[in-house]
């Protein structure tokens, strides 16, 4: 357990160093000045001063890196153009409204998507399990930013049902919860199709287990074997592919903050890209892919935690 | 008092892509209360069907078309599912044959057995728990209190199954049927399972029905036996009066054609020509005409009815109709009553040999990093192979037998340079092996071929049958190099039919794909060839076949094989000396008929002894050997074997016994050998 724990925490320290390293290239490849193409056109003066002594970017450009290295790794992202915040507070206030939207897009997926792929499991080739198929392929289908729009267009500006923006008076919770219902659902649409194939998929696979097959000789109640037994071991795949898909998930959060004007990280790399605000993009950006890699390393500890096959063999 | 099971005229159907299988027809049989009754028969005999069918878990293309299976006087065709459901695991249990597949490996037992106990709802969990804790000390499982939390994967493979037997018993079923529950184990796992099988059933008084292609542990465990072949029953009746007069030539015939009968190295193993009938269609008369030896006229219009033979003892045949003239035409002068026409390897022993192993160890990095340095971990090199000497002469056949861990599959493939050895000497030829690269390598193993447990199922299944037997050509010969001539040659070597060398592996039966696995070894045409396993699956009427023909290529070609087995039956009736592994050592080496006759080292005595006869009259009493093979991670101090042996003596657990050479040429490593 040790020994893996150690791997999988060292590979995703692997993938943030590299996303760093590519970010620093880009600012030092591209021709002119660094200062200048980190800050963006915005920036004062004397911000960009500040940042070149700040960075030394008069030293050799492997110390650079180490300084660049060094800063970012402990919190400091530099700051905002105009506000001279520190990018990293922003980022990190920006961050769960985020999450709250990926996961509970994810979360009403799953309440569906896992159901539909098990009962379709159980039933092969039945009318239902034909319809969920036709639904599944139709919800992946569909990028999830048009669902956005059609579904303001629908729901919020022609039935009037739900809000059309924001996120709802801070503080209250019910208006929170009510302007979530769109962007949740137009993050997670795609996820129930996906979800539902997985999980029959591995079901399927699943259910031919000679396991299953005991389980009924024992007489065991058909629910006991399909939710307890079947889908205890037929989940464990798919939650690896929910980290792997975890990127995807998240770039639809960012697209549904957009077309829904909610704050969030996807609306603030949206507007700080409009003010040219490159500190705050940078930062950003590497926070997410921070946020991507620990849910994928999240997915696996949990794979690991609950097939105890794995978790002998670490 | 009524029988507990009353099967009636059943018909199974099974829907396949080809049309439907008629997999069970007119299958009527008892199994009398308190009993044991086994089914036997080879691969498509519909013995397993049996089993589901009555527990009515049949897979979902089969169906129950006709017929009656009456439990208690109830028919279990007209349940519906929660009367099946009640039915199943409270009065009707299942033992599988694969302990590691049929129990789910992502719950503790613990888990598993409260959800097998959920009907006792009068009992608190406490209680359900010490009852599960009883039954697996009864079944044999020590500090059943820490284990019951462990998960399948941390049992081992006879610990596994006890548990399967433990779960099966927990609800007290009147009836348990058990699925060739030991063919999975190794052979002293076999011994105390059926020991503990029948113990359970004296004491318990479960009848039970016991699926098996092993004649000899149906011997070993059974009252009464019955004998299928495609889909019916063929003869059943009391074991004893079926072992000793068996009336159907199928059952003549698989009775004679089990190595462990045919015990002279010198026979030709009985065989069965012939594959099984098409029962996608109904055939015309006897259902075994086909294959019989003894089938005329008459078999091959009309089914035969049921004769009794005697009080409970019936088999099929028209041989046994009292009407029958005798004169019909029973010209059944068994052609496989042949003998080898020379003892293979008898004159060897002056020859040089062609490969010496000297002092050979082989060791695998254990878990190594951080985990390593954890208390109770394994040590950072695992020995598999320990001072292993081996001679093998040219045109001899050399057994190498040991359980599963003992190290003789890595012997093997370390002779064969596939894995590198860490210390000690291989020599072929006088040549030394050890310290050549690949590419110096590769030349040398022109004369040494391996012949896989799965010859087919190992290989690709979109080249023909024709190019996976030349294959071995294509690293070793020149491009331009005759390969469809070669590809005929060995195909009427190996007694291939020619036209199945455009087929493809699927396509094959067993004993076809096993003689393309044997053509493929002798493609090259090797001096040496190392046999892994090479009956491994096959059943007993065509692992004659196999064993018959590499004996002749032997003779015809000067061929020196090692045959690496666990069975020591097969090895018996084919090897000239033998070898015994223990833990990665050679414990025991020399003469095969001399060690059969009197074993030396306690553990060849065990293995010997725990070889189940075919014989109802000469059941072993006691479990052979008891306790399991330690790791080799965790090698045990002194003579590796102290733990098992019936011999051991305080020296023993102290002093680890050198390899010593006795009066007839045999090596030994032991303090006490049995023949001293
Ligand atoms: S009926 Fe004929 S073919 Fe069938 S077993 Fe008897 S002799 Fe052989
Ligand atoms: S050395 Fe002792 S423990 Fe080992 S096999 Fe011989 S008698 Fe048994």
């Amino acid at each position: 357990m040790f020994h893996y724990l150690l791997k999988r925490i060292g590979l995703s320290v692997v993938i943030v160093l590299c996303a760093l390293l590519a970010l620093f290239l880009l600012l030092h490849l591209i021709p002119g000045d660094p200062a200048t193409i980190a800050l963006g056109p915005r920036a004062t003066p004397e911000a960009i001063a500040r940042y070149a002594a700040k960075m030394h970017l008069d030293e050799p450009i492997l110390l650079q890196f180490q300084i660049y290295l060094f800063n970012a790794l402990s919190g400091d992202l530099g700051v905002d153009v105009f506000s001279e915040r520190s990018v990293t507070r922003i980022v990190l206030e920006a961050l769960p409204s985020t999450l709250i939207l990926a996961a509970v897009g994810l979360l009403w997926a799953a309440l569906i998507g896992v159901p539909l792929g098990c009962i379709s499991a159980v039933r092969p080739n039945s009318w239902f399990d034909r319809l969920t198929g036709v639904i599944s392929v139709a919800t992946i289908a569909i990028p999830s930013f048009l669902v956005s729009i059609w579904s303001l267009l629908v729901f919020a500006v022609i039935l009037k049902w739900l809000p059309v923006i924001g996120a709802g008076e801070p503080g209250d919770l019910a208006d929170q919860a009510y302007h979530l219902v769109l962007p949740a659902f137009a993050v997670g649409l795609s996820w129930v199709g996906y979800l539902a194939r997985m999980v029959r998929a591995s079901m399927l696979e699943v259910m031919n287990e000679t396991y299953i097959r005991a389980a009924h000789a024992f007489g065991l109640e058909p629910r006991t074997v399909v939710f307890r037994y079947a889908l205890k071991v037929a989940i464990l795949p798919t939650i690896t592919l929910i980290g792997i898909g975890f990127g995807g998930l998240l770039s639809s959060a960012l697209f549904a903050e957009i077309i829904f004007t909610r704050p969030g990280v996807g609306k603030l790399i949206y507007d700080m890209v409009m003010n040219r605000n490159f500190p705050v993009v940078q930062g950003a950006v590497l926070i997410t892919t921070g946020v991507y890699v620990l849910i994928n390393l999240g997915a696996d500890l949990v794979v690991a935690w609950l097939d105890p096959r794995v978790r002998d063999s670490l | 008092m009524t029988p507990l099971v009353q099967i009636r005229n059943l018909d199974v159907i099974f829907d396949t892509d080809r049309g439907p299988v008629r997999a069970l027809r007119d299958v009527s049989f008892d199994v009398p209360r308190g009993k044991i009754v086994g089914v036997v028969g080879e691969s498509g005999s519909g013995k397993s069907t049996v089993i589901w069918s009555i527990a009515r878990l049949l897979s979902a293309n089969g169906r129950i078309v006709g017929g009656k299976i009456l439990f208690d006087g109830r028919n279990l065709c007209d349940l519906g599912e929660a009367a099946l459901r009640d039915f199943r695991g409270r009065q009707a249990s299942i033992v599988f044959q694969d302990p590691m597949t049929s129990q789910i490996p992502v719950k503790s037992y613990r888990q598993q057995i409260i959800d097998i106990l959920y009907r006792n709802r009068e009992q608190s969990r406490s209680q359900k728990i010490g009852h599960a804790l009883a039954m697996m000390r009864r079944v044999g499982i020590p500090d059943s209190e820490q284990r019951i939390d462990q998960f399948p994967h941390q049992f081992s493979g006879g610990m596994r199954q006890r548990m399967g037997i433990a779960m099966a018993l927990l609800m007290k079923p009147q009836l348990l049927m058990a699925d060739e529950p030991t063919t999975a184990l190794d052979v002293t796992m076999e011994a105390q399972i059926i020991h503990l099988l029948r113990s359970l059933q004296a004491e318990m008084h479960t009848t039970i029905i016991l699926v098996s292609h092993n004649l000899g542990l149906v011997a070993e465990l059974c009252d009464e036996v019955v004998v299928m072949y495609a889909g019916e029953v063929v003869e059943r009746g009391p074991i004893g009066a079926v072992y000793a007069r068996p009336a159907h030539p199928y059952t003549q015939a698989l009775i004679n054609s089990d190595p462990a009968r045919v015990t002279e190295r010198r026979r030709y193993l009985p065989t069965i020509p012939g594959d099984l009938p098409d029962v996608r269609f109904k055939q015309a008369g006897c259902i075994f005409a086909g294959r019989c030896p003894k089938a005329f006229d008459r078999c091959r219009h009309e089914e035969p009815a049921a004769h009794v033979l005697e009080e409970g003892h019936d088999a099929r045949c028209h041989l046994l109709d009292p009407r029958q003239v005798a004169s019909s035409s029973v010209t059944a002068a068994s052609r496989q009553e042949g003998w080898v026409p020379v003892d293979p390897g008898s004159n060897v022993a002056a020859t040089e040999p062609l490969v010496r192993v000297r002092d050979l160890r082989v060791s695998f990095p254990g878990r190594g990093g951080l985990a390593s340095l954890l208390p109770g971990a394994q040590p950072a090199k695992i020995d598999v192979l320990v001072d292993v000497n081996l001679d093998l002469r040219a045109g001899e056949t050399l057994g190498l037998v040991g359980e599963s861990g003992s190290g003789k599959t890595t012997l093997g493939r370390c002779i064969l340079g596939l894995i590198p050895a860490s210390s000690g000497s291989i020599t072929l030829r006088g040549r030394e092996l050890t310290r050549l690269s690949e590419r110096e390598f590769r030349p040398l193993r022109e004369n040494m071929a391996m012949m896989f447990q799965d010859p087919v199922g190992s290989l690709s299944p979109r080249q023909s049958v024709r190019s996976l037997i030349v294959e071995p050509l294509d690293v070793h010969r020149p491009k331009g190099f005759d390969r469809d001539a070669v590809a005929l040659k060995l195909a009427d070597m190996v007694n291939l039919p020619r036209e199945l060398l455009s087929r493809y592996p699927h396509q094959l039966s067993g004993g076809q794909a096993r003689r393309v696995g044997v053509a493929r070894a002798l493609a090259l045409e090797p001096d040496l060839i190392i046999a892994d396993e090479p009956t491994a699956g096959l059943d007993v009427s065509i692992q004659g076949e196999v064993l018959n023909l590499m004996r002749d290529l032997q003779i015809a070609h000067n061929l020196t094989y090692l045959i690496i087995s666990h069975n020591l039956p097969v090895v018996r009736h084919i090897s000239g000396r033998l070898a015994i592994m223990y833990l990665g050592r050679i414990v025991e080496q020399g003469d095969c008929e001399a060690i059969f006759r009197r074993p030396a080292h306690p553990y060849t005595e065990a293995l010997i002894n725990g070889i189940p006869q075919p014989d109802p009259e000469h059941r072993r009493t006691l479990a052979s050997i008891e306790g399991e093979v330690p790791s080799v991670a965790f090698r045990p101090r002194g003579c590796e074997f102290h733990a098992r042996c019936r011999y051991a003596q305080a020296r023993c657990r102290e002093e680890p016994p050198e390899e010593t050479v006795l009066s007839d040429g045999r090596t030994i490593r032991c303090h006490f050998p049995l023949t001293g």
